[in-house]
């Protein structure tokens, strides 16, 4: 229900601002590195590690003037990460594959010549942790034991038996999990006037996310934030006279 | 260009206001709580104490999805408490056991027990055992079976002539006992009083308790003419969780699930791995046991004799009931060390141990009989008369099931 009251509030931002003359729409895509910034705590031999992803949005940009618009970027996000484990308990971890639904609105600020342009974003964002998927590998307590030769050594847990590997939908705990993100981004780049309508544009963007991704459920809680780096290309292309 | 310039006098103020509205929204992320490991923290204080204790449990312990006890909670009512007393005070310290004992009391890890590490308590060197206690609370609470029931009254009455027993001492306090025989000729019979079948088996010196368990794995090997198999687990306190392969394995010729476990992730209480199949392999040349097998458990049997009880009533060809009583209720398999789940028992400086479940087990029927105990399929309760008088109710109903 939030993700289509979310999609219904962004087509209706579109839909308004098409009907304006200094209006442009266009389409991005990007590569994204997302990291998780949290705290491990006192687990042994387990860290976080940061993981790629990819992103695809509907830039919309109204235009004050030649140098100030405004810009919203309804968007597909992946902002996924990892947790591995090492030494004895290598090749044991734990993907999250987390998609987002997300809308950031910046002021895009531009400098330049007429058609090659530099450009800023600063502003903020909210998204929608629309699902995740999970994927690892971890310990089989019910293993069923490798036959190995007398003395031989298991430099790893799983040398000895085998792990359980899963890749499945991730089920959200309501207690727990925090499925809207607030932020904020700051964005830099270049754009080039293809043709009168016709911008293309390259942009490195940084997303912080400040809203845990967890409720506040539990005392002492540890909290998890997203840090997005996202590359990114697209199009505009200017609607009106 | 000029207009550039312009543009950005004009608008220098909401551009800078813009930039520091940024930057100030950048920063609002929450503090990071410091977490120690429990057994570093330095016990000079009742607070670090509690600290080490209460942050141990927080991250560690499993089953906080379906546990009653509130742990916030616990912490706003005893932090206070323990900050106000003197570690080095013996009748304080006297306190804290009683403090300790109250904490615990509603948490349903029924392998969950502590130790205080101070001369200071009478009862040091026993456990705070919340389940324990409730367990004795109940009405129909009874101690162990006596070993000697199983030992020397259930064989000359029950058993065939050419039944085997046979009893090792593994350490100071741990005794091994095994009974295998026959009864009518053919339903075979093992009672055992701990899960160390694989230790015993591989002993280097042959020994009685070896040749009981022998008896059994032969005669399973080469099952015709037997018409139904009694695996007896009452009164045992579990043991290695390799032993379930052994026996259960020993029954069927394919993998079959039991349920499923998980552990932790991370550190937030509900941070678990997803459930992983908890199944039982077939032993090396096993046959599937067809004829009716009939476990005895009852509500002394515990861990190992649980999983036990619920391994072989999850076997695929629906030929096992379980006869007896609702066992204790402590399945979580656990390891001593909680690097390999991050989850788990710990120590702390005041309490050289906190023991409880690595893992969680939810049975094949999507239940966690954690705390509750699993039910029997025919209840038949222990008579304490008529096992004085040499009877035994709950084996003659394992029997009297097993068609002849």
């Amino acid at each position: 229900m939030k993700k289509k009251c979310l999609l219904l509030g962004l087509g209706v931002i579109a839909g308004t601002l098409t009907s304006h003359a200094q209006f442009s729409i266009g389409l991005e895509g990007g590569y994204n590195k997302n990291h998780i910034i949290t705290n491990i705590g006192f687990r042994a031999f387990t860290k976080y590690e940061p993981l790629d992803g990819f992103n695809i949005g509907i830039p919309v940009k109204y235009d004050l003037n030649n140098w100030f618009a405004i810009q919203a970027d309804p968007q597909y996000i992946q902002k996924s990460y990892k947790i591995v484990r090492s030494s004895y308990f290598e090749g044991i971890n734990h993907t999250n594959k987390n998609s987002y639904i997300q809308l950031p609105l910046m002021a895009h600020f531009t400098f330049g010549s007429q058609k090659l342009k530099g450009f800023l974003n600063l502003g903020g964002y909210a998204g929608y942790w629309s699902s995740s998927r999970i994927k690892g590998t971890q310990i089989d307590t019910f293993a069923k034991v490798y036959e190995l030769p007398d003395g031989a050594q298991t430099p790893s847990i799983l040398d000895g038996e085998p792990g359980y590997s899963y890749n499945e939908k991730f089920i959200f705990d309501s207690r727990r999990d925090r499925r809207i993100e607030l932020g904020v981004l700051a964005g830099t780049g270049v754009s080039y006037q293809l043709k009168p309508r016709y911008e293309l544009f390259a942009e490195g963007r940084y997303y912080r996310g400040l809203t845990d991704q967890q409720k506040n459920y539990m005392l002492n809680q540890i909290p998890r934030y997203n840090d997005t780096y996202v590359i990114q290309v697209g199009c505009m292309y200017r609607l009106g006279k | 260009m000029k207009s550039t310039y312009l543009f950005l006098y004009k608008n220098m103020l909401q551009l800078i206001l813009g930039i520091c509205l940024v930057s100030a929204l950048a920063s609002c992320r929450k503090e990071s709580p410091q977490i120690n490991d429990p057994k570093r923290y330095i016990e000079g204080s009742f607070s670090e104490a509690f600290e080490a204790y209460w942050n141990g449990m927080n991250n560690n312990y499993i089953f906080w999805d379906t546990d009653p006890t509130n742990w916030d909670e616990i912490y706003r009512k005893y932090q206070p408490i323990f900050a106000k007393m003197n570690i080095n005070d013996s009748t304080d310290v006297r306190k804290s056991y009683t403090y300790f004992k109250e904490m615990t009391s509603t948490l349903i890890d029924s392998h969950y027990a502590l130790r205080i590490n101070s001369p200071y308590v009478q009862d040091s060197a026993a456990y705070i055992s919340p389940s324990d206690a409730r367990h004795q609370k109940s009405l129909d609470y009874h101690g162990n079976i006596n070993p000697n029931f199983f030992y020397s009254t259930i064989p000359p009455k029950y058993l065939d002539r050419g039944y085997v027993r046979g009893f090792i001492n593994l350490s100071a306090t741990d005794q091994f006992f095994a009974v295998a025989g026959k009864i009518k000729g053919n339903i075979l019979y093992l009672h055992f009083n701990e899960f160390s079948l694989n230790v015993i088996k591989d002993l280097p010196t042959p020994n009685n308790a070896q040749k009981a368990l022998q008896y059994y794995f032969d005669e399973v090997k080469k099952p015709e003419g037997l018409k139904g198999i009694i695996i007896d687990v009452r009164s045992n306190g579990g043991g290695y969780l390799s032993d379930l392969d052994l026996l259960v394995g020993g029954l069927t010729d394919k993998e079959f699930s039991i349920g499923a476990t998980r552990s932790k992730i991370g550190n937030g209480r509900l941070d678990y791995t997803p459930w992983i199949p908890a199944t039982v392999h077939p032993g090396k040349d096993a046959k599937l046991f067809t004829a009716p097998i009939i476990v005895l458990a009852d509500l002394n049997s515990v861990s190992m004799a649980e999983m036990t009880t619920m391994a072989l009533k999850a076997m695929p060809g629906g030929n096992v009931k379980f006869v007896g009583e609702r066992t204790w209720g402590g399945n979580g398999p656990l390891l001593n060390n909680n690097d390999y789940y991050n989850s788990g028992q710990f120590s702390t400086g005041f309490l050289s141990l906190v023991y409880t479940s690595s893992t969680a087990l939810r049975y094949v029927d999507g239940k966690l009989y954690e705390g509750i105990g699993f039910p029997p399929d025919i209840e038949v309760k222990y008579n304490k008369a008529a096992l004085d008088a040499g009877t035994d109710p709950q084996l003659e109903k394992a029997i009297s099931l097993i068609p002849q």
